[in-house]
């Protein structure tokens, strides 16, 4: 019903006065040949009503009192006698009276429509602009995330860990001295070079988790096989890397969004599903590029607890930034099964193919 | 001229590590640093100029990568010995590092104890590697899985020459499969018979190959 109101609203106001005139005149001519024993007073609230919606109060209120004249008008034509020439404009009074408070009503009735239809829109706009606010909040700060642990990463592999090795080569230096004077302590030294070679090692390991990705195109193939085999170990599961085609991925940002896509699912499978055998594997085919982890796990729980929602959310996450689709769901061979897809041709079309 | 000290070069960008290699390969009597540089370009230079025996490279430069450095290096001077010096996992980069022409690979965790060692070896003539490094390499060779590149294309049928030469000039599998007007299954179908025949374990170490045979034999 609104809507058909809405679309009438839309021609100009110049036709809606013409069509008010219009039917007025027709039923005031149809009034008149039907003869005044037979009122058709109450059929000139039509013209009146599109009047007062479409044009205002004003023109509905002159529109009423035309429908008046001519209804008077059309009764006298067509014969009417009145016991006193009071009794007519009694009559119209009356008729003219009613007219009015419809227009009245109806005119109110406008003006709490149009508001009411402002204020949903105002809310609406409100509401989407909220919306894509957050989503680029929350878009922003794993983008964030991300370069402030890559610079992190990125600070402990080459500054860091380079003042470390100064460090060995310093103590190696005292050490060979400490030799050459035939000192006991010569042994002390050496053992501080070693805790400090080991240092080195811890703080490199802290870079790859911080920055897992090496920036060449190949990359993430040898970042993904590195981890299945660190998590093979870490953890005692099996976690195999599959991958039958070299996949190349020259968008560092993609890369390292799907390297913790599998970082994560992998930690779900294993901390959650208590899952024994992961598969991550990197697929391209003519339409897309594909990364996937599958095991065989407890599955996803329904309904997820709130923390292993925000996990996946995540992950859903950075599958958006770098235009994926994502999925994670049950496997129907139980275990879950999460993918990552990203098209061949971002932002175009599927083309069809010969 | 006659050297009564093994000279050496020494190009890292962190002026620490260059401090302590100075003091350290000064303490010994046969060695002395004979220069150094934080940036490739310079080093070139330098090291052009004044002819050391050994050179310590790091891959990570400020400007450019110590890579392309040694092949440099080793295009202007041939004879000189290089020992790469870096925090990068050698099971990553000492392949790479080796074939581009250096004769010595050293993890910078590793550096302190093993430098002098590593310089006396390639002085020495010999090559300077960890025991973990060369005992991958000695896997890898038994395995059969370092190619003895000329044989190659006998190895190979005709297709998947093609698509191993594609993959060595850099295109990606969907251009490969596009250019020679096959479907992607087909291409993965040809390199799972590549990585049987050449006996590599995955798709990285079939691209790094395919790579590494397209540099050195560019006109397949």
């Amino acid at each position: 019903m609104l809507q058909f109101i809405k679309r009438l609203e839309k021609p100009s106001r110049l036709i809606a006065i013409a069509f008010s005139c219009v039917i007025v005149a027709a039923i005031g001519l149809v009034d008149y040949l039907t003869g005044y024993e037979i009122s058709f007073s109450v059929f000139y609230l039509l013209g009146v009503a599109l009047a007062v919606w479409f044009v205002g109060k004003w023109f509905g209120a002159f529109v009423s009192v035309a429908s008046v004249a001519v209804w008077v008008a059309g009764d006298i034509a067509s014969g009417a006698h009145f016991a006193s020439p009071l009794i007519p404009i009694w009559n119209a009074l009356i008729l003219l009276t009613f007219y009015l408070v419809v227009v009245w009503l109806l005119a109110r009735l406008r003006s709490l429509h149009q508001n009411l239809e402002a204020q949903v829109r105002e809310r609406t706009a409100a509401l989407t602009e909220e919306m894509a606010e957050r989503e680029r909040l929350e878009r922003e700060l794993l983008e964030i995330s991300e370069r402030e642990q890559r610079r992190m990463g990125q600070d402990l592999h080459d500054g860091l860990c380079q003042h470390l090795t100064g460090a060995t080569l310093a103590g190696q230096v005292l050490e060979e001295k400490l030799a050459a004077l035939g000192l006991a302590e010569t042994a002390d030294a050496g053992k501080v070079v070693e805790i400090v070679e080991e240092g080195i090692n811890l703080s490199r390991r802290l870079a790859k988790g911080l920055y897992p990705v090496e920036l060449e195109a190949d990359g993430l193939m040898l970042a993904l096989e590195e981890f299945a085999g660190t998590s093979s170990k870490l953890f005692k599961v099996s976690c195999r890397f599959e991958c039958d085609l070299p996949v190349l991925i020259h968008d560092p940002a993609t890369a390292g969004h799907l390297y913790r896509i599998a970082q994560e699912a992998v930690g779900n499978a294993i901390k959650h599903g208590k899952a024994m055998n992961i598969l991550i594997r990197l697929d391209a085919s003519e339409e897309n590029t594909e990364l996937s982890i599958k095991d065989d796990g407890s599955g996803l729980p329904d309904p997820l607890p709130p923390r292993r929602g925000m996990g996946l959310r995540i992950m859903a996450h950075r599958s958006a930034m770098i235009g994926g689709m994502f999925q994670a769901r049950r496997d129907e061979n139980g275990g879950t099964l999460v993918t990552c897809a990203i098209s061949a041709k971002p932002g175009s079309e599927k083309s069809p193919r010969e | 001229m006659n050297k009564s000290k093994a000279e050496i070069y020494l190009v890292d960008d962190h002026p620490l590590v260059r401090e302590w290699l100075t003091n350290l390969i000064h303490q010994q009597p046969d060695l002395i640093v004979c220069g150094e540089s934080a940036d490739a370009p310079h080093a070139l230079q330098e090291i052009t100029a004044t002819k050391p025996d050994v050179a310590i490279v790091d891959i990570s430069l400020k400007n450019g990568s110590g890579i392309e450095l040694i092949k440099s290096l080793k295009a202007a001077r041939p004879d000189i010995a290089v020992i790469v010096l870096s925090m990068h996992d050698e099971r990553l980069y000492a392949e790479r590092a080796l074939r581009a022409g250096a004769r010595g690979y050293i993890m910078k965790s590793e550096t302190a104890k093993k430098v002098i060692l590593a310089i006396r070896q390639v002085l020495a003539g010999k090559i300077y590697m960890s025991e973990g490094l060369a005992a991958i390499f000695a896997e890898k060779f038994v395995d059969g899985r370092l190619p003895a590149s000329g044989s190659l294309a006998d190895q190979l049928s005709d297709r998947e020459l093609e698509v191993f030469q594609l993959l060595g000039k850099g295109y990606e599998t969907r251009q490969v499969a596009e250019m020679m007007k096959v479907s992607m299954k087909t291409v993965q179908a040809h390199c799972a018979h590549i990585k049987e025949k050449l006996k590599l374990t995955n798709a990285a170490e079939l691209l790094r190959e395919a790579v590494r045979w397209q540099e050195n034999y560019p006109a397949g």
